[in-house]
C-alpha cells in the first residue's frame, strides 16, 4: 500500500503545476500579509492571520482540481490499464489515491500555516501575538488551527464527492465543476437552509449543511442557533457523508470496465 | 512442461453481446505464443480479461496456479503487459516511468539493463511529452519488461517501431524466452510473428478456432520443405529415397519436412554418405495464407453446424 502511496506522491511531485501552485499560494500569503501591514484597518492583522492570509479558499480549489485529476488523468493519458494490471487490487489502488490526496491536503495546510507564522514573525513581531484572545477562550492561533481543521474536514466532504464523480466520468470537468459549485452552494443556500431547518429539524442533516462546519468554528454562537446543531454533530455528519461518498466511489471503481 | 497461464471455459459478455465463448488454452513456460485473428475477434478483450481489467461471466483464469479476477490478482506480479497503446505520463521522463513501475530488488540494475537492450539511452531522461510514436512504444515495452516477469502479454508490440527497433525487440523477446519467460503476442504483422512465435492461438468471433504450433500450422496448410544444393544431387536423392524421406517431384533436391528433426537428420545422412552440402533453404508456408485458410474453414464448419441445428 505504501509503495502505491509513494508512487502517487511521486507523480504529484513531478508535476510542474504542484510547484507553480505552491509558489502562487506563498505569493498570495505574502501579498495579504503586506496589505494587512499597510492597511491594518481594512485587513485586520488578527483576522488575516486567522485566515492564514487568505490561503484556505485557494487550497480548496487546488485540492478539488488535484482530486479530480488524480483519477481522470489516468484515463486521459491511457495509464489506467498499466496502473491496474499489477498485483495490487483495485481497492488498494483507489485507497492509495485517497491517502495521497489526504497527505497532499496536509501538505497545503501545514505549509500555509508555516508561512503564516513566518510572515507574522517577520511583519507583525511587535504588533500581534499569536496568544492574543479571539473569544470563546481561544487564542488567534488556536482559533486559526480549529478553523483549519474544520476546513480540512469539510473540504474532504467535497473531495469525497469529487472522487465519486471522477470515478463515474473519464473527464475531470464534471468533478471539478461540482466540487466548486459545492464549495459555494452552502453559502448561497444558507438562508434557504435556515428556513428549512426551522420548519423541519431533520433537514439539518443534509450534506450541504455539513460544509458550513468551518463557518461554525469561526462563529460558533451564530451558527449553532441558526442551524440548530452542535459542532460535534457537524463533525460526525461530515465523517458519515465522507464515508458514504467514498464507499460509493469504491464500489463504482471496483465494478467499472477499463 | 508446466503452464504459466491456464484459461478454462472463459465466457465474457458486454450486456447482451456474448464476446468470448468457452475460451480454453494453456501457455507453456518459455514459449513465444502468437494470438492471431481478424479485427473484432476478441483478442484485446481476452487479454484485458486475463489481466483483471474485465469481469467475466464464467470460467477460470489462472496464472502460475493462482486465480485472476478484477478484484483479486496478486499473481499479476509475475506478469508484464502492453495493451493497445502505451500509457505515458507526459510530465514524466522515460526514466521516471521505469522508476515508478520497477518493483522488488535491484531496480536500478533492471532499469539500466532494459534501457540498454532497447537502445533508449539517448532520450530516456527527456520528458515523455516530446517522444515520437516509436519512442513511446519502446517505453511501453520497457515498462512491460522492467520487472523481468515470467509472463509477458504484448498487444501489437511492433506498432510504430523502425526496422532497427523491431530487430532489437525481436532479439530481446527471443533472449528472454530462452531464459524461461513466456510471451503472448498479438500482432497483425504476421511476417514478424511468423519469425517469432513457436505456438499459435487462432481466435475468431470470440472462440479459439485452433491452438497449434507454428510448424504444424504451416505444414498443414502447405508443404514445408527443405531445399538443398549439393555436390552430387543424383546421389543425394538416392540416399534420401533409401532413408524413406519424402521428396517433391522437383528435379532439385527438395525434402518435405515432417518436423523440426528432419533438417539435422538429412544433413547428417548426406554428410555421412559423402555428399557435400553447398546450400540449404527452408521453404515454409506463409502464416498469412495459412491463417486465412484456417479462418475460412472454421467459418464454413460453423455455418454448416448452424444449418444442421436449424
Amino acid at each position: 500500500m505504501w509503495t502505491l502511496v509513494r508512487q502517487e506522491s511521486f507523480k504529484l511531485t513531478r508535476k510542474v503545476s504542484t510547484w507553480i501552485s505552491t509558489g502562487f499560494l506563498v505569493g498570495v500569503e505574502i501579498l495579504f500579509a503586506f496589505l494587512s501591514r499597510i492597511y491594518p484597518q481594512t485587513f485586520v492583522p488578527a483576522n488575516m492571520f486567522e485566515s492564514l492570509y487568505f490561503s484556505r479558499p485557494i487550497i480548496i480549489f487546488y485540492m478539488i482540481a488535484a482530486t479530480a485529476t488524480i483519477i481522470t488523468m489516468e484515463f486521459q493519458y491511457g495509464t489506467m490499464k498499466q496502473v491496474l494490471y499489477r498485483r495490487y487490487s483495485r481497492g488498494q489502488i483507489l485507497v492509495s489515491k485517497w491517502l495521497a490526496v489526504f497527505f497532499y491536503t496536509l501538505y497545503w495546510y501545514v505549509m500555509s500555516t508555516g508561512i503564516a507564522l513566518l510572515l507574522k514573525a517577520m511583519l507583525f513581531h511587535h504588533t500581534l501575538s499569536i496568544h492574543q484572545g479571539a473569544g470563546d477562550g481561544m487564542s488567534i492561533f488556536t482559533r486559526g488551527l480549529a478553523i483549519s481543521a474544520a476546513s480540512l474536514v469539510s473540504l474532504w466532504l467535497l473531495l469525497s464527492v469529487v472522487f465519486l464523480l471522477a470515478n463515474l466520468f473519464r473527464n475531470s470537468a464534471a468533478a471539478v465543476s461540482v466540487g466548486i459549485i459545492g464549495y459555494f452552494a452552502a453559502y448561497i443556500v444558507t438562508q434557504l437552509l435556515t428556513i428549512l431547518i426551522q420548519k423541519w429539524d431533520w433537514a439539518k442533516w443534509n450534506p450541504v449543511t455539513m460544509t458550513l462546519y468551518p463557518s461554525m468554528m469561526a462563529r460558533p454562537g451564530y451558527y449553532q442557533s441558526l442551524l440548530n446543531m452542535q459542532g460535534w454533530q457537524m463533525l460526525l455528519g461530515n465523517f458519515i457523508y465522507i464515508a458514504i461518498f467514498l464507499g460509493i466511489g469504491y464500489y463504482v471503481f471496483n465494478k467499472r470496465n477499463v | 512442461m508446466s503452464s504459466i497461464l491456464s484459461v478454462q471455459n472463459l465466457n465474457k459478455s458486454f450486456g447482451n453481446k456474448h464476446v468470448l465463448h468457452d475460451v480454453s488454452f494453456d501457455l507453456k513456460k518459455g514459449h513465444i505464443v502468437g494470438l492471431v485473428g481478424p479485427n473484432g475477434a476478441g483478442k484485446s478483450t481476452l487479454m484485458k480479461t486475463m489481466l483483471g481489467l474485465f469481469n467475466y461471466d464464467s470460467g477460470s483464469i489462472k496464472i502460475a496456479g493462482e486465480t485472476v479476477t478484477p478484484q483479486k490478482h496478486e499473481s499479476l506480479s509475475k506478469v508484464g503487459a502492453l495493451i493497445e497503446y502505451p500509457g505515458i505520463y507526459p510530465f514524466l521522463t522515460g526514466w521516471d516511468h521505469l522508476q515508478l513501475f520497477a518493483d522488488g530488488d535491484h531496480q536500478l540494475i533492471h532499469i539500466q539493463k532494459i534501457i540498454s537492450q532497447l537502445n533508449m539511452d539517448s532520450y530516456i531522461k527527456r520528458k515523455a511529452r516530446g517522444y515520437s510514436l516509436g519512442m513511446k512504444q519502446k517505453l511501453g515495452i520497457a515498462l512491460a519488461l522492467v520487472n523481468f516477469p515470467e509472463l509477458v502479454i504484448l498487444d501489437e508490440p511492433m506498432n510504430g517501431l523502425d526496422p532497427q527497433a523491431t530487430k532489437d525487440l525481436r532479439d530481446l523477446i527471443i533472449t528472454e524466452s530462452q531464459r524461461g519467460t513466456t510471451f503472448l503476442i498479438s500482432s497483425h504483422i504476421l511476417s514478424e510473428l511468423q519469425r517469432l512465435a513457436q505456438d499459435l492461438l487462432i481466435i475468431d468471433e470470440g472462440s479459439i478456432v485452433q491452438q497449434t504450433t507454428m510448424h504444424e500450422l504451416l505444414a498443414s496448410q502447405g508443404k514445408q520443405t527443405i531445399m538443398l544444393m549439393t555436390s552430387n544431387d543424383h546421389k543425394a536423392r538416392q540416399l534420401l529415397k533409401k532413408a524413406k524421406f519424402e521428396m517433391t517431384p522437383d528435379p532439385r533436391v527438395e525434402v518435405i519436412a515432417k518436423d523440426d528433426n528432419t533438417m539435422p537428420e538429412i544433413l547428417r545422412l548426406l554428410v555421412e554418405g559423402g555428399v557435400d552440402i553447398l546450400d540449404v533453404q527452408r521453404l515454409e508456408g506463409n502464416l498469412e495464407s495459412s491463417l486465412l485458410e484456417v479462418l475460412k474453414q472454421s467459418r464454413i464448419k460453423k455455418r454448416l453446424a448452424e444449418e444442421e441445428a436449424e
